[in-house]
């Protein structure tokens, strides 16, 4: 992994998040709390995967038992499948508050067997992504942590451990690799931006990449910017379609976001009211490309590449809008990610609110 | 005779299990009985301690999970872990903005607690309510990401923007969150959990009045200032003219002095988030002094220096201004 400037040394995450697989099998792990974003070689032991589907029920049930508690006191944060072996790797959060505990799960499709992977001593690179303070924000709160966090002060003859944390933060909401870069979008717990961050990989020490701003016009009238929830590339990389919080879909092309330069992408779709982008993943049908968008409020929405790059900016603020595109009767999906060619893997949501990975035939979508 | 007993082995907790024939299949579940699917048992290690057998879990066992212990597949015990009794001594300490009157196009709160909190209970425990207690749904930012601070006493609360910006689909059918004109609260419940798991004291809510929307740049070049004579530490005044974000205002003003120095000292935000002064902590000089804005700080609605909210494309005072510092001299007395 030298190539990829990854050193063997402990991963210490301090909070689970969105995850997305690399070059080389290598796992990128956003860590909000930390503000970091780690490279991870993951060491994914299964052999080459085959085009069959895979599929587990009750994952949220199965995960929280081998953690020792109950569906309830997990989150699955993101899932990932692995390039090569296609085996899924989720991020879960265990247990709330000051027990909260992140644990990246390995599930392998040979037999549903249930792993954690340690993170205690492996190849990894980080690489800092919380919007860099200013030298006018110096504003941290403090507390008394309960453990060993923090630093000792000395007050008179009293010593006290003080644990000093920005106020100012960014969530990552979504990431991606494509073109050498790893792509992040997050969300500021301050000003109403649209960042969509770009950092060369393999990381290098003092280059922290460069932030984007992707304004959207709306019908023609409005000009906005928004964070960006959720995102795709597509066409070997060199386009992406993201979906922001307030709901429209959005083209850019990556070789037209120039650092410094104001950037338009090019409103392609509507979500709809009350409803929010979850997860988008790309997959090829019949020689064509296309791209499937998880929302909160609808099915699956399947939109054709070859229609986004001829869809005109939209106009109408009246539905129908947008791209032609076609709602799926399949309820509840909150992540997708590609299982080799032939399948999306699907994180689902049952009526009950039990969670299942399902396979859907990339033939038949 | 099985018998399983909370103990310490292994490094930590431990299940300690006495009289089992060597070799027993050991499994451990959460939960009060052995699951009726297939589920992985907890993950851990079996150690031998004299006679004893020790499950030393991979992940801490938690307060007040029952686990079933199965012998060659047969419950043979159910432990509950003992969940500490403590009083609940967490509080709301404040929720931002507390300018009485907020705009109808609104966009942010800040809910400030008095120790860190649980993730995942915003969604459940944050809501706005009218004046008769009934629930204004449909109306904050349903998200996945929680915004913390980084210590998790501050978190922040967004209104739908898809239902705020215009030219949306939400906005045109279903309008602004919030009625000009009618009053609302926003209310925090009690059982948003602390880092510690407990509940709040008690629940909190400020009433808000709502006014027109607002859809002008921040400009600072409008506001007032109070200038102080030189010589003292009297503090310099700036009334904004409306309300302003909180969260920003900490930390997009500043004063220089004629060197480009920061002037050091301490900032206070005013009333409502209408004004804000700095009190120097050496007396002011003679000279010309900058009070420096970012362009990123925002009002109440997501309108900043440099941008409004959404532009309308037809209203050149739309415009985007310049992503840069806005300075304005003044000269203490």
């Amino acid at each position: 992994m030298g190539e990829f400037r990854l050193e063997p040394g402990r991963v210490s995450l301090r909070s689970a998040g969105p995850i997305t697989f690399g070059p080389a099998g290598i796992l990128f792990m956003a860590d909000n709390a930390a503000a970091t974003v780690f490279a991870v070689d993951v060491a994914d032991p299964g052999p080459a995967g085959g085009a069959e589907p895979f599929d587990l029920e009750d994952v949220d049930a199965r995960v929280g038992s081998f953690l020792g508690c109950g569906p309830g006191d997990i989150t699955i944060k993101d899932m990932a499948v692995h390039p090569l072996s296609h085996n899924v790797y989720l991020s879960v959060q265990r247990g709330h508050g000051d027990a909260a505990q992140p644990v990246l799960m390995r599930i392998s499709v040979a037999d549903g067997a249930i792993d954690d992977v340690p993170l205690d001593e492996v190849p990894f690179a980080a690489v800092a992504i919380g919007d860099a303070p200013g030298e006018d924000d110096e504003r941290l709160d403090t507390t008394l942590p309960l453990g060993d966090e923090g630093e000792e002060m000395q007050f008179g003859t009293l010593k006290i451990r003080l644990l000093r944390q920005p106020i100012r933060t960014a969530t990552v909401t979504d990431m991606a690799y494509a073109g050498g870069a790893l792509l992040i979008a997050g969300l500021s717990n301050e000003e109403f931006s649209s960042k969509l961050r770009r950092i060369p990989f393999p990381f290098s020490a003092g280059i922290v990449g460069s932030s984007l701003e992707i304004f959207h016009v709306s019908h023609g009238k409005w000009e906005t910017a928004a964070p960006i929830r959720a995102f795709v590339p597509y066409d070997g990389g060199a386009s992406v379609l993201a979906s922001y919080t307030c709901t429209p879909v959005v083209h850019f092309r990556l070789a037209d976001l120039t650092d410094g330069a104001k950037a338009v992408g090019r409103t392609v779709a509507e979500l709809g009211p009350v409803n929010q982008p979850l997860d988008m993943v790309s997959f090829v049908q019949d020689g064509e490309e296309y791209l499937l968008v998880a929302n909160s409020a609808h099915g699956l929405v399947k939109i054709a590449c070859r229609d986004i790059d001829s869809q005109s900016p939209l106009t109408e603020p009246q539905q129908p809008v947008g791209v032609p595109r076609e709602t799926k009767d399949l309820q509840g999906i909150r992540r997708l990610a590609n299982l080799g060619g032939s399948y999306v893997l699907a994180l689902q949501s049952d009526d009950a609110g039990r969670q299942h990975l399902r396979s859907l035939k990339t033939a038949s979508l | 005779m099985t018998e399983a007993i909370w103990s310490r082995g292994g490094g930590g907790d431990c299940i300690r299990l006495t009289g089992l024939p060597a070799g027993a299949d050991v499994r451990v579940f959460p939960g009060t009985a052995v699951p009726t699917v297939s589920l992985p048992p907890m993950a851990g290690r079996l150690e031998r301690d004299g006679a004893d057998l020790c499950f030393v879990p991979r992940f801490a066992f938690l307060d007040g999970m029952s686990y079933t212990v199965t012998v060659e597949g047969t419950s043979a015990a159910v432990l509950v872990r003992p969940r500490p009794e403590r009083p609940a001594t967490t509080e709301v300490t404040g929720i931002r903005p507390t300018a009485g009157e907020v705009p109808v196009n609104l966009l942010r709160f800040y809910v400030w607690f008095s120790a860190p909190m649980s993730e995942g209970y915003a969604a459940g425990q944050v809501r706005l309510a009218r004046d008769d207690g009934s629930i204004i749904a449909g109306t904050l930012l349903p998200t996945e990401h929680e915004l913390w601070d980084g210590s998790r006493r501050r978190l922040t609360v967004l209104l739908d923007p898809a239902r705020i910006k215009r030219g949306l689909p939400s906005h045109q059918e279903a309008g602004y969150p919030l009625r000009s004109g009618k009053p609302f609260r926003l209310v925090v419940g009690e059982g948003f959990r602390d880092a510690q798991g407990l509940p709040l004291r008690h629940s909190a809510e400020r009433r808000f009045e709502v006014g027109d929307e607002e859809r002008r740049h921040v400009d600072p070049v409008s506001w007032e200032l109070a200038v102080p004579p030189a010589g003292t530490c009297e503090p310099l005044q700036v009334i904004f003219g409306r309300p302003l974000d909180h969260g920003l205002l900490a930390r997009c003003l500043h004063v220089r002095g004629p060197g480009g120095e920061l002037v050091d000292g301490t900032a206070r935000i005013g009333p409502g988030e209408q004004s804000w002064q700095l009190v120097p902590s050496r007396a002011w000089a003679s000279t010309v002094h900058q009070l420096v804005v970012e362009p990123v700080l925002e009002d109440l609605a997501g309108n900043s220096v440099s941008r409004v909210f959404d532009r309308d494309l037809t209203r050149s005072e739309d415009q985007s201004r310049p992503a840069r510092p806005v300075t304005i001299a003044f000269h203490p007395g």
